[in-house]
């Protein structure tokens, strides 16, 4: 390997200058405002203390936090079982409208997230499409009770985050050989070894690129599900805004998502050990 | 039997992602300015919105802003995906793990730490400072889809190239990057869509000259959003349906 | 020597002089928040160009302008207390009484309150309070005249808070007797239990646009502002508004010069702009919320005056009180606020 490649230079030079400047560096200032103690004024005086990460231990932090895990991780199973079948499917459609298929289905994220939850908000409701529409068919002889329930929550959440999982999803199963299936097929396999043994391990990558993808932004988000769900329990997404805006406490907002980060760094540590010693390959290729 | 589950599993997909769609265009007919009931038909908010200069400023401004941040975020993040994959240097799994602190960090934190980062270095806020912060938040979701494309490539394919002669970056460009090219179009599609609807972010970083889309959208939550925001979401709506449909039928001429 | 000195001047100033030199004033609102043509005859009248930012929040708001130091923005429209906090914290620049006339127009019950005492930084420019709103096909509206009636076991499932935790305690601590701006950590405990009593009938937590909830029938009683309850009456008259025998709370948002403040000329002719009286009374009528201009609430029309949603009578707004802040206590009502959200 020829070690002084301009391109490489380039490549390498790009990527931890972006990252050092705009990533590590502002996180390393939340770091810092961490063990700084609070001012009543807003943001912080210049004295060092633990008193941060003595308070957020607190037994409210942890059921915020799980709280927010659970519903990530429900809100990436679902997402992921309704986008796979989705993304394998569109690789089995013709090319000359694969393409075309896979941008009709990003053009409804392009409209303003608050203005599709609204949207479901009108679907939902009490008095919305949906009850209006069961009602008149002599179905129901009330209204359901639809908005403000876990169901609208994950619809909200699935829905949002849909194309996070179907793309990396189709950018995988996209290059998965056909003649695989086939050969595998002749050779007297049935479906589901055939799914578990070809198909699933092949398109891995994609999977855990769409889990992730899904997983740690739906950790902070908070928005719509108060929106649908009724704001009725708090999120890690509420915990630390209202530590930055409501309670100006910067460093307990600031503790609070540098523990945030450590959880998912063990999370991820543990994934690394058990895989390595399940199957002994190298999974370092996968995250 | 499987052909027809498979027509109906993809329909009902876009069935579900184009029902909210759908009520949306149609509020936007709707003559009441505060509810999300039905008061009657009218053509009104569209008037209203071809008339309002601030709207259709920010509007622009958000395209302009989506559309460069997610370009520079894909080129940035192909590169980086394949720097990670291939060369080993040093601060490489540091600087990868970074790519996750940037998924997970809740938008506040983002904003408020880049706020400071750039009040620090001296840069006033505005276009630029939206820029930069757009492109670091659409990055890691670039690099990740990428990388999971990259990662099930056989090596010996690169080696291949190398025996052949080329240079690393004639390889990059003329064996990687066509293999990439789904990845790469997913990674940029995936940031034109978090750059078009972020507000938190954009709120810190922007300056009091540049107004954004999500911005303005959010801000009248308190007073009631205006079915004049449905309307432009319809048009851009059709827009982009038009753009890619003509595109569709061209391509597909040039090919037959 | 002279020579010198005059260079020195020179370099100094110039770069002032060139800042000074675009005619503009940077103004931070909520958007919708006034009459778009409001601002397109202010720029015809002065010639000064209006930028006009939005926020979503009086919290997102502050923290912005406390790191924005310079370059920031000329008039900013904070609630209440987060007049109180920014006044306290330095944040804003006195007002220059001279360069602003008009107010003269303003109604001189929204003066002069603890928030802003004799509005050294600040001036009102609407208002409007939080109380009850009752669907009253649902629930008789003269069965409801206390904050504790939110409490009635028969409205469980159907019952609105706000999801704004001082809004929510001012409720809970009005309804034990006690001011809305309580500090006294006993005060807010028992508020917060009281509240903890109240949860297992909300359905709903909301303070961005309480109004939504009642129009979709999903809660029939609940906190509210009485703006929003104008708005949807409007669609379905059976929403009324109900001031408490506790006595609602109050807010006005001000008009100030932040700190960062570009052009304090130009802010000042905005702001006395915004008090003449034809002015605010169009910024009334476009937005729907009461406007802290005399002279332009009497130009109303008498239907919207006369409405009580918005204009309360005299002894409802005696019975009243204004938000104020409640400085280092904000960390125990966030402590209870998130016990109350956990459980």
């Amino acid at each position: 390997m020829e070690k002084k490649s301009g391109f490489r230079n380039v490549a390498v030079g790009s990527t931890l200058c972006w990252i050092t400047l705009f990533v590590v560096i502002p996180y390393l200032i939340v770091v810092a405002y961490s063990f700084l103690t609070p001012d009543p004024s807003g943001t912080v005086s210049w004295i060092f203390t633990l008193d941060s990460y003595r308070e957020i231990f607190s037994p409210v932090f942890l059921i915020v936090c799980k709280n927010s895990f659970a519903l990530a991780l429900s809100t990436t199973v679902l997402t992921l079982l309704a986008a796979y079948p989705f993304a394998f499917f569109l690789t089995r459609i013709s090319e000359s409208i694969r393409r075309t298929l896979i941008l009709i289905m990003i053009i409804p994220f392009w409209t303003s997230s608050l203005i599709r939850t609204y949207a479901l908000i009108i679907l939902l409701k009490a008095n919305g499409i949906v009850n209006t529409f069961l009602l008149s068919l002599g179905w129901i002889d009330e209204p359901l009770n639809l908005l403000y329930t876990q169901l609208a929550v994950f619809t909200g959440l699935v829905y949002t985050l849909l194309p996070f999982m179907i793309l990396p999803l189709y950018a995988s199963l996209q290059k998965l050989d056909t003649r695989l299936i086939e050969a595998a097929r002749d050779l007297g396999a049935t479906s589901p070894r055939i799914f578990f043994h070809i198909i699933l391990p092949l398109t891995l990558p994609g999977i855990i690129a769409g889990s992730t993808m899904v997983f740690l932004p739906a950790l902070g988000l908070f928005y719509i599900p108060d929106l649908l769900g009724g704001a009725r329990s708090m999120l890690i997404g509420n915990f630390i805004k209202d530590q930055f805006l409501v309670a100006g406490n910067w460093p307990l907002g600031s503790s609070a998502s540098v523990i945030l980060t450590l959880l998912m760094f063990l999370l991820i540590a543990w994934y690394f050990l058990s895989s390595r010693k399940i199957n002994q390959g190298d999974m370092r290729e996968v995250i | 039997m499987k052909q027809a589950f498979k027509y109906a599993y993809l329909a009902f997909i876009y069935l579900f992602l184009y029902i909210p769609i759908l009520v949306l265009v149609i509020y936007s007919f709707n003559d009441s300015r505060f509810s999300t009931n039905w008061q009657g038909f009218t053509f009104s908010w569209y008037a209203q919105l071809f008339e309002d200069g601030p709207l259709m400023e920010a509007f622009a401004n958000s395209l302009i802003i989506a559309f460069s941040s997610s370009t520079i975020a894909t080129i940035l993040g192909t590169l980086s995906a394949f720097a990670f994959y291939r060369y080993r240097f040093i601060g490489r799994k540091v600087t990868y793990s970074f790519i996750y602190v940037v998924m997970m960090s809740p938008d506040i934190v983002m904003g408020i730490s880049l706020l400071m980062f750039f009040i620090t270095v001296g840069l006033s806020t505005g276009a630029a400072t939206l820029l930069l912060a757009h492109i670091t938040f659409c990055l890691p979701f670039v690099v990740v889809t990428v990388y999971a494309r990259i990662s099930g490539f056989d090596r010996n394919i690169l080696d291949a190239a190398k025996d052949l002669g080329a240079t690393e970056r004639r390889m990059f460009r003329h064996v990687v990057l066509p293999m990439l090219m789904p990845a790469v179009i997913a990674g940029w599609l995936l940031s034109f869509t978090l750059s078009l609807d972020d507000v938190v972010v954009s709120f810190f970083t922007t300056g009091p000259s540049f107004e954004v889309l999500p911005l303005k959208i959010y801000s009248m939550v308190r007073l009631g959003i205006k079915p004049e925001i449905n309307a432009l979401s319809t048009v851009m709506f059709l827009m982009s349906l038009v753009t890619v449909t003509v595109s569709h039928l061209l391509i597909a001429k040039e090919n037959r | 020597m002279m020579k010198k000195l005059f260079l020195i001047l020179m370099v100094l100033v110039f770069p002032l002089a060139s800042l000074a030199a675009g005619n503009e004033v940077y103004v931070f609102n909520w958007s919708e928040y006034i009459d778009p043509s409001v601002l397109k005859t202010f720029e015809k009248e002065t010639g000064i160009k209006v930028r006009y930012s939005t926020y979503e929040s009086n919290e997102a708001m502050f923290a912005k302008l406390k790191l924005v130091k310079k370059n920031g923005y000329d008039v900013a429209f904070p609630s209440t207390y987060f007049v109180e906090r920014m006044r306290r914290y330095g944040m804003l620049k006195p007002l220059d009484r001279s360069m602003l006339p008009n107010m003269k127009n303003l109604n001189a019950k929204l003066l002069d309150k603890p928030y802003d005492p004799k509005n050294v930084y600040s001036l009102p420019y609407m208002w409007g309070s939080s109380a009850i709103g009752v669907n009253a096909r649902y629930i008789k509206p003269s069965s409801v005249k206390s904050f504790n009636d939110l409490w009635n076991p028969a409205f469980k499932g159907k019952v609105l808070l706000m999801d704004d935790v001082r809004d929510a305690f001012a409720m809970s601590l009005r309804s034990l007797g006690f001011s809305g701006n309580d500090t006294d950590p006993a005060h807010i405990k028992a508020a917060y239990e009281k509240l903890l009593k109240l949860k297992p009938s909300v359905k709903v937590f909301n303070s961005d646009s309480p109004k939504q909830p009642f129009l979709n029938n999903e809660v029939y009683i609940g906190q509210i502002w009485g703006g929003e309850v104008y708005q949807a009456s409007q669609e379905n008259p059976n929403i009324v508004y109900i001031y408490p025998k506790e006595g609602a709370t109050f807010w006005a948002d001000n008009m100030v010069i932040p700190l960062s403040v570009r052009n304090i000329k130009n802010a000042h002719a905005f702001i006395n702009f915004m008090m003449r009286p034809d002015i605010a009374r169009k910024n009334c009528e476009y937005v729907g919320y009461a406007t802290a201009n005399a002279k332009a609430q009497a130009l109303l029309d008498p239907k919207t005056r006369n409405h009580k949603a918005v204009y309360p009578d005299n002894r409802d707004l005696e019975r009243g009180e204004f938000q104020a802040d409640v400085g280092d206590a904000i960390a125990i009502y966030e402590k209870y606020w998130e016990m109350l959200k956990t459980r």
